[in-house]
């Protein structure tokens, strides 16, 4: 069997469904749409919490932007019935994620968790995953970023900074979840309860539009949103199978 | 943490003050760090390597007043929170209030007292000592004191409260002087003053979102900077789809689509200036068809004549079936409740409008009941900023003191009236005859650019405070501001700044205190003195630090009442004039909607890069100001998105480049407030431009307010282009389905129903 067939091989096993049904946690977040107000404390709470640069007015031209959380808008109507509405959009850390095939060296995987992870220092920077990603939620870093001293002096210790030539990504906060991890183990519990772990803009959301938990915990709020006939996944027809479901606006005169 | 109701509240801050366990020894764990390998070899009792310490403080980002939790590493602030436990956010926390970080780590902070050496105004300045800079404010301060003339000395503040705000009234009293005002562009003064008329109390109520059914707006961006975004942003949240009691309906009315009408079931464009026709139409409405059934009916009747249906639409613009439909269900679906504020206010009829919104609330039985609006009590302690608040007419009286020579030392804390006043009120200018100025701020903003004296203070998360929000939560509630990092650099707390002044001047009777820290305590022991000897503690160093763990503190007082006795007099009285607005209609076809910017607030928010890189929620426009126009009006004028123009009042122009923009009138523009700042910094200075400069110096003659909303430009296109930076993409879904709506009827949520009362469209 040559390098390519055993490649391949090693990848079916990962792609093959239920695969990930065996093991602890299959971690979700759902985002209300009648609820999100497009009010952006998403988008700082995550560049606080993840050391995302500050990218400046030049790259921003070029669309270099960083933010791993967007609001996207869409108009609907004219004037005066014109209707705009908001949809956070992030890495949807799809169970079948079209990015972690295309990588030529493994950089993004599929952890045990269920997320879509990228290993900062494997990944040579081919860009093939932003490319084959239908969410256009992966981010490169195209230069080495800077922090005007002494506003390094609030970067995160527990997330590393990443440096030119390196894509970045939502990682669901996975500190926060190894944080919560380790403290349910020095507490002898063998898992994680539902909201100990909450990733920083599922925190910071002023109207609770954003929830986040394991899908596996039947009693998680998460697990009692997904069952809401509202909920979607956004492009659900490319068959990525996000991790982020949608719950869809409520058009009351309709 | 879902919603906390008072009940809980109360258990919550019982709760809290059992457990005082480790001592707040927060001086010794948090000494700088960074010379030693190993920070410590017995490290401080609260201090373990690489594990977050959090301290509970109080968000000074704008005056809601949310309390924050802040994770602290190694001596740093790594994250500010919402803190949970505190009743206005519950843990939330919106995108300012994040970038806090980045205020405390700015890399454009005062770093050390500075006098001027150049021109006022050339930004030319030179380190001194604090004794030396403190010694010259106070000799300044003591000569004016000693012959009587302190009455010379002005205080201008950024608007605080609490005990802070108590010290500032001590220190001028004790001075002679009446001078001390406090300044927040957007401090709604119309609604204070409404609010005085129709209520009898000059102050703000709670707005119950949480259980209300059906929410009328009128102009008040109650999700994006109106009063306290997140505490309201909790209530939507909750009653649009996390309760059983069906789902919230929101109107929004307003000339320009907000974020709050952008969430609305329905968003109503109205002629700005007239939504105080429109509330007093739908009370006509209500009132004629039986709706209100007091004892002073008839006198209702009299009053409203004048506001028939068909009338008040011509006036607004707004068609008559729209009126009635939504006049029915205002009234039909209980409980419902009117707001307004923000656009609404700031026209020169603002507290009339306001006035009619209170009206509507009254006469469908809204006061002091559950889901309407519910009166607060006095804040707990201290002092609240709203009586100190300089209105529009305050402040030219100030200037025209200055002017005539009366003021002779000018203290800044924190305000910037230079940037936050239009040209034509000459704040500037008047400033430049004062002799001597003394700013207590943290950066050198345009106010402080004029400065001769600059005693730099810590900013909010390196000082003591305290803060009783206002408007309250129905109960008496407040929390305390703690240091949560040691101080970066040479500056100090502008109490200490104060109490120092005091001490060098011989006022150590009035204000007897060696530092903020200790005002702070002797202030608290009264309040731990004055609880019920079985809610006690055992003493009141466990009480203070019981406050400092659980970062609240509320208390068991009695409810205001819930009830309100109308005075018979305003009936009569009641009745919107038409708003004035500044410069000739035919030279000057457009109003100007300048609006409180998401990210910038009134521009305190510009020197903070997280914020200038932060996409607008409904332009997703970053670094730098736009026009806003209608597509119909782009396309009449030539003009599309990235052509610069000129826009121009009677009272100056600015040149910004066009967004077109779908939810906008067409005889609007609007423009966000906040950049085109002329200093504060290398992330704001000379980017984008500041529309509060070309506004009329028109006020509301019952609150002296500014009338922000009453400014006509033209607009003329200069030929030339500008990049508009924002995110890229497609404003339109063509049919991708990203976005998905559910209509009621297909029983998502089956409660919803209950709540779909269909209101028709508006015609153009």
């Amino acid at each position: 069997m040559n390098f390519f067939d055993r490649f391949t091989k090693g990848w079916q096993k990962y792609r093959k469904p239920g695969y990930y049904e065996e093991f602890d946690y299959a971690w979700t977040m759902t985002i209300d749409l009648d609820r999100c107000t497009g009010c952006s404390a998403c988008v700082t709470a995550c560049q606080a919490e993840n050391n995302i640069p500050i990218v400046g007015e030049k790259a921003f031209a070029k669309g270099r932007q960083m933010q791993w959380i967007r609001i996207e808008r869409y108009w609907e109507g004219e004037y005066p019935n014109a209707k705009l509405s908001f949809i956070p959009m992030l890495c949807q850390q799809c169970d079948a994620a079209p990015c972690e095939t295309v990588c030529p060296v493994s950089a993004t995987y599929h952890n045990q968790d269920g997320l879509n992870t990228q290993i900062y220092n494997r990944c040579i920077g081919t860009r093939a995953c932003a490319v084959y990603c239908p969410y256009e939620v992966r981010y490169f870093n195209y230069n080495d970023h800077h922090w005007d001293a002494p506003l390094d002096q609030q970067l995160n210790p527990d997330v590393t900074v990443r440096e030119k030539g390196v894509m970045e990504k939502c990682t669901f906060c996975i500190q926060r979840i190894r944080t919560a991890k380790d403290e349910a183990k020095d507490d002898g519990r063998r898992r994680v309860r539902d909201g100990d772990v909450q990733p920083a803009c599922v925190q910071t959301c002023p109207t609770e539009a954003l929830v986040f938990g394991d899908r596996k915990d039947p009693q998680s709020k998460v697990s009692k949103k997904l069952k809401d006939p509202r909920a979607y996944r956004v492009l659900e027809e490319l068959n990525t199978l996000p991790s982020v479901v949608y719950l869809k606006k409520v058009d009351a005169d309709g | 943490m879902s919603n906390i109701d008072r009940r809980d509240f109360l258990k919550l801050v019982g709760a809290g003050s059992v457990g005082a366990g480790a001592g707040f020894m927060l001086a010794e764990s948090i000494k700088h760090p960074v010379e030693y390998l190993i920070p410590y070899v017995v490290p401080p009792e609260d201090f373990s390597h690489g594990i977050a310490t959090w301290y509970n403080s109080v968000c000074s980002m704008c005056p809601a007043g949310c309390g924050i939790t802040v994770r602290t590493r190694e001596g740093r602030a790594k994250k500010i929170e919402g803190n949970p436990s505190h009743p206005v956010n519950q843990g939330r926390l919106c995108a300012l209030g994040q970038a806090g970080l980045q205020v405390l780590y700015n890399p454009d902070r005062l770093t050390a007292p500075m006098e001027r050496t150049g021109d006022r105004g050339s930004g030319s300045f030179a380190q001194i000592t604090w004794e030396d800079g403190l010694t010259r404010t106070a000799e300044h301060l003591a000569s004016l004191h000693k012959n009587g003339q302190g009455n010379r000395v002005a205080f201008l503040s950024t608007g605080v409260r609490g005990h802070f705000a108590s010290l500032l009234e001590l220190f001028m009293e004790a001075l002679g002087s009446d001078r001390l005002l406090h300044y927040d562009f957007a401090h709604p003064h119309t609604l204070y003053a409404a609010n005085k008329r129709f209520f009898g109390e000059e102050s703000l109520p709670y707005y119950d979102l949480q259980n209300t059914r059906f929410l009328l707006s009128f102009g008040a961006d109650y999700l994006g900077r109106w009063i306290s975004p997140v505490h309201h942003g909790l209530g939507f949240g909750h009653s649009r789809q996390g309760r059983a009691t069906g789902r919230l309906r929101t109107v929004q009315i307003e000339p320009r689509m907000s974020i709050s009408g952008a969430a609305a079931d329905q968003w109503i464009p109205a002629r700005p200036g007239t939504e105080g026709h429109l509330a007093l139409g739908l009370a006509h409405h209500i009132v004629a068809e039986g709706g209100y059934a007091g004892d002073d009916r008839e006198n209702w009747v009299a009053a409203l004549r004048p506001y028939s249906v068909s009338r008040v639409a011509d006036q607004t613009g707004v068609a008559p079936d729209t009126i009635t439909r939504l006049a029915d269900a205002f009234a039909d679906t209980q409980p419902s409740l009117a707001i307004g504020g923000g656009a609404a206010g700031n026209c020169s009829n603002g507290v009339a409008t306001l006035v009619a919104v209170n009206a509507l609330n009254y006469l469908v039985g809204n006061l002091g009941k559950r889901g309407g609006l519910l009166f607060n009590p006095t804040p707990a302690f201290g002092s609240s900023s709203h009586p100190r608040q300089a209105s529009y007419r305050m402040l030219s009286e100030l200037a025209e003191d200055a002017r005539n020579g009366q003021i002779e030392v000018l203290i800044i804390n924190g305000a910037n009236p230079v940037f936050n006043l239009p040209s034509a009120a000459g704040f500037e200018q008047a400033m430049a005859e004062i002799p001597f100025i003394v700013s207590l701020s943290s950066f050198l903003d345009e106010t402080t650019a004029m400065a001769d004296l600059i005693l730099p203070s810590h900013t909010y998360l390196e000082s003591w405070g305290d803060d009783s929000p206002e408007p309250g939560m129905g109960f008496a509630v407040g929390a305390i501001s703690q240091p949560v990092v040691s101080p970066l650099y040479n500056t100090r707390a502008s109490g200490d700044i104060i109490l120092g002044l005091a001490q060098q001047m011989d006022l150590g009777e009035a204000l007897p205190w060696d530092s903020m820290e200790d005002f702070l305590k002797a202030r608290w022991r009264e309040i731990y003195e004055r609880g019920a000897p079985a809610d006690k503690l055992n003493d009141f160093e466990s009480f203070w630090r019981s406050i400092l763990q659980a970062g609240v503190w509320g208390e068991k007082t009695q409810n205001s009442a819930s009830t309100f006795a109308l005075d018979p007099n305003l009936v009569d009285n009641i009745g919107v004039e038409a708003a004035v607005f500044s410069g000739d209609s035919e030279v000057y076809p457009f109003v100007l909607h300048p609006y409180l910017s998401n990210a910038f607030y009134d521009g305190r928010g510009a020197n903070l890069p997280w914020m200038q890189e932060l996409p607008d929620p409904l332009t997703s426009v970053v670094y730098g100001s736009w026009v806003e126009m209608n597509p119909l009006t782009a396309k009449k004028l030539g003009l599309s998105e990235g052509d610069l123009v000129r826009v121009e009042s009677p009272h100056g122009e600015i040149t910004a480049p066009v967004f077109v923009y779908p939810g906008i009138m067409p005889d609007v523009i609007a423009m966000p407030i906040g950049q085109g700042h002329a200093e504060f910094g290398r992330y704001a200075k000379d980017r984008g431009v500041n529309p509060i400069s070309i506004l009329a110096p028109l006020m509301d003659p019952d609150s002296g307010s500014l009338a922000w909303g009453g400014t006509r430009v033209k607009i003329e296109a200069t030929g030339r282009q500008a990049k508009l930076l924002k995110i890229g993409g497609e404003s339109r879904q063509l049919g991708r389905e990203i976005i998905q709506t559910s209509s009621n009827r297909e029983g998502a949520n089956e409660h919803a129903q209950i709540n779909s009362i269909p209101i028709s469209v508006v015609s153009s």
